[in-house]
């Protein structure tokens, strides 16, 4: 298996040029990287980070004049104490959120691959300043109702670490079994991550069937607006995906592929991924710009499988907006 | 010190990209304009002071160092002042603070930067190139692999807020703000969205970019330039008759940099407060002799990262209570005739957010604003870095 590379190799653009032209004058734009490679010191952060990678331990730096305890020890002197020297301690691995941690749906490419995802800041017991870490749920997709201030949650640690922030991350205790909570160095393998279960639509009755149809003939005609549109072409540039959508009026099928948009009453063999939404309705206002696919998301009213499609779902989002934009 | 006024100010078009200029055409344009609004000749400047946010979206380290020449300051003195999202504001306390020691007659500010020449060859559009950029501000140790970006780290002190404060930041009254900067964006000819309708609905209905931030209630990426010329009150009696105009003063400068940990009191970040923005308010308010600023106050330029930050910020600044943000909309404050002319540029969220260059494209609207209405007093501020760390707020006046 190839090894991990610090910039993903297929992030990297060949080498070339192209001209813009704009109100009859042409504009030269060529393909650049800044880029640095670094074997960087974790100097006097090293400590926490191997603690981490090679004990499964949290250490946290106490004053041992004003007894303040900073979690992470992100400094090695305490500012408030002429400059004391801080001592090391272990910590415990379980806490409370700080605050509600934020939820990113649109994250750049180094990140596009988690969303969504949570990164929060969790005061360990005994701790006065909050750690910040990513929270994760077991329990299918994240949304902004399973972490608020105050949580407890406990730290756990991945099964492969190396000495980076990521080596840890924070799930709810509820989610935990006793033994699991009891537990110091727990690890993510040890973790039920059971795979959510697909929603059940109700079965079509005939008036959610006439809804699909009267959507379905909507849809035509926004494949149709999108081919014209310079904004929807550039949206979906470069994109190519089968999703199966279920809904209570009946199966429907999206095609992304050569900057169009298709779509398909009835089923697929092999999708890239599946939406589930109980009324077929909804797109008529995710066309209408009344609904978005993510909001619908984070409100339950969607289900997709995989985390990992939001980044369609963002392309697909922008889809009404361009065309109002046209 | 020496009183010092603000003698001119020129912007470029906001737009989302300039494939028609670099960076150095951005800037050439506007100190031309700057120069043309003071009727002064580059000639007079003493010194530029630079504000350019992140030397990534310039494709340079030293991004200011071809500039000295190409604006006409070849062996006059210049600095580059940068400090995230507040590196506009930082860079006119600068400048301000090099003719109030007396030590130059004139300075010029000239914000600048480019952003979407930053390119994701994987999606094939900007917008998360550029995110991925700004997310090298993060703190790197700790912080950035875990996702940090600019719009979830503004996300953490609003969620705490709105922990806090539960019953505050209503989704509608954040709408309706957003409304209402897009209605005043339609008097700004410079604004990105200039030409653009969005309304309260869209507003509501716009997808999440990070919860609690939509899309529509987020600020722009922008490319492009903005100066602002500084002078001494000798100098700019003569300058300001020459041109015209008022010479709008500079009375009132604060600011602060908080922490950037979070923790559990004010040695740390509190999350649910925008400290950095209250104290910075309250050191220019007590330069400027302010004591209450809604009726003292009649134009604000706020650095609207985001629509709820807006509020909050307001709050922070004394404008309604901590908790109460939503009385901006529900009692009127800000409302189309109301008591306080909130971001009438249309904002960063719909005039045009070029980082470095941001907060002079606000001193710009404000100077406008108390010059053509005949206001008397404009208050200018900027935030920036993780986790709203860095404030810097300026008063401006108009005496009659």
């Amino acid at each position: 298996m190839a090894k991990e590379k610090v910039i993903p190799l297929h992030m990297i653009p060949d080498v070339g040029s192209e001209v813009l032209q704009i109100d009859d004058e042409r504009f030269l734009q060529t393909n650049e990287a800044m880029f640095t490679f670094f074997k960087r010191t974790k100097g006097e952060h090293s400590p926490f980070f191997l603690a981490l990678k090679e004990r499964k331990t949290i250490l946290g730096g106490r004053c041992p004049e004003c007894k303040i305890v900073r979690v992470p020890p992100f400094e090695r002197y305490c500012p408030e104490c002429n400059f004391v020297e801080l001592k090391l301690i272990e910590m415990p691995d379980i806490g409370v959120m700080n605050s509600t941690p934020p939820i990113t749906y649109f994250a750049h490419s180094l990140f596009q691959h988690q969303v969504p995802f949570g990164r929060g800041r969790v005061l360990l017991e005994g701790a006065d300043t909050a750690l910040p870490i990513n929270v994760y749920t077991t329990k299918g997709v994240l949304t902004p109702r399973i972490f608020k201030k105050g949580t407890p949650v406990k730290v756990v640690f991945r099964d492969k670490r190396v000495g980076k922030p990521t080596d840890i991350f924070a799930v709810p205790l509820t989610e935990l079994k006793a033994a699991q909570r009891k537990k110091r160095g727990l690890l993510e393998s040890e973790l039920d991550w059971a795979s959510p279960k697909e929603p059940k639509v109700p079965k079509p009755t005939r008036k959610t069937k006439q809804d699909l149809n009267v959507v379905m003939d909507q849809l035509h005609n926004l494949a149709r607006d999108a081919v014209k549109s310079a904004r929807a072409q550039n949206d979906l540039a470069g994109w190519k995906r089968t999703i199966q959508v279920k809904t209570g009026g009946g199966p429907f099928v999206i095609q992304i592929a050569r900057k169009k948009l298709k779509f398909q009453e009835g089923t697929v063999k092999k999708a890239d991924f599946v939406m589930v939404v109980k009324d077929p309705r909804f797109f008529q206002d995710w066309m209408h710009f009344k609904d978005s696919l993510t909001n619908a998301i984070i409100a339950d009213k969607l289900w997709i499988s995989k985390n990992a499609e939001f980044t369609t779902v963002f392309k697909l989002d922008r889809i009404p907006r361009s065309l109002r934009r046209r | 010190m020496k009183e010092v006024a603000v003698v001119g100010a020129g912007i470029t078009k906001c737009k989302g990209r300039w494939v028609e200029r670099t960076y150095y055409g951005l800037s050439q344009m506007a100190v031309k304009a700057a120069l043309e609004d003071a009727c002064i000749s580059v000639k007079d400047v003493d010194a530029v002071v630079y504000g350019i946010y992140n030397d990534i979206f310039e494709l340079s380290a030293i991004p200011e160092h071809p500039l000295q020449g190409i604006i006409g300051m070849a062996n006059k003195p210049g600095l580059r002042v940068t400090t995230g999202g507040a590196t506009g504001a930082y860079a006119m306390l600068t400048g301000y603070s090099l003719v109030a020691s007396g030590l130059y007659d004139v300075v010029m500010c000239l914000g600048v930067e480019k952003a979407t020449d930053c390119f994701d060859f994987t999606s094939q559009t900007s917008t998360p190139e550029v995110i991925k950029t700004i997310g090298w501000s993060g703190d790197t140790y700790y912080e950035r692999e875990l996702g940090w970006t600019a719009s979830d780290s503004y996300a953490e002190v609003v969620l705490a807020y709105m922990d806090e404060y539960p019953e505050d930041l209503a989704d509608e009254v954040s709408a309706k703000i957003t409304e209402i900067l897009c209605q005043q964006a339609q008097n700004n000819p410079y604004a990105q969205r200039y030409g653009e309708r969005v309304t309260a609905e869209m507003a509501m209905n716009s997808r999440y970019v990070v919860y609690p931030f939509k899309l529509l209630e987020t600020c722009i990426y922008t490319e492009g330039a903005g100066a602002v010329i500084f002078a001494s009150k000798d100098k700019s009696k003569a300058m300001c008759k020459n041109a015209g105009v008022p010479p709008i003063w500079i009375t009132g400068l604060g600011a602060s940099n908080e922490h950037h940990v979070a923790g559990k009191d004010l040695r740390h970040k509190l999350m649910h407060r925008i400290m950095s923005d209250h104290l910075a308010a309250q050191a220019a308010y007590k330069m400027a002799g302010i004591k209450d600023p809604i009726k003292e106050i009649q134009v604000i330029e706020l650095h609207d990262a985001f629509i709820k930050q807006l509020q909050i910020t307001m709050a922070e600044m004394g404008f309604t209570k901590l908790g109460r943000s939503d009385d901006l909309i529900n009692e009127g404050l800000m409302t189309p005739g109301g008591s306080i002319l909130v971001n009438p540029s249309g904002g960063l969220t719909y005039g045009g957010h070029f980082v470095g260059g941001s907060n002079m494209f606000s001193c710009w609207s404000a100077r406008r604003e108390l010059i053509q209405r005949e206001l008397n007093r404009g208050l200018i501020h900027g935030t920036g870095s993780t986790i709203a760390q860095f404030g810097c707020v300026m008063i401006i006046e108009r005496r009659s």
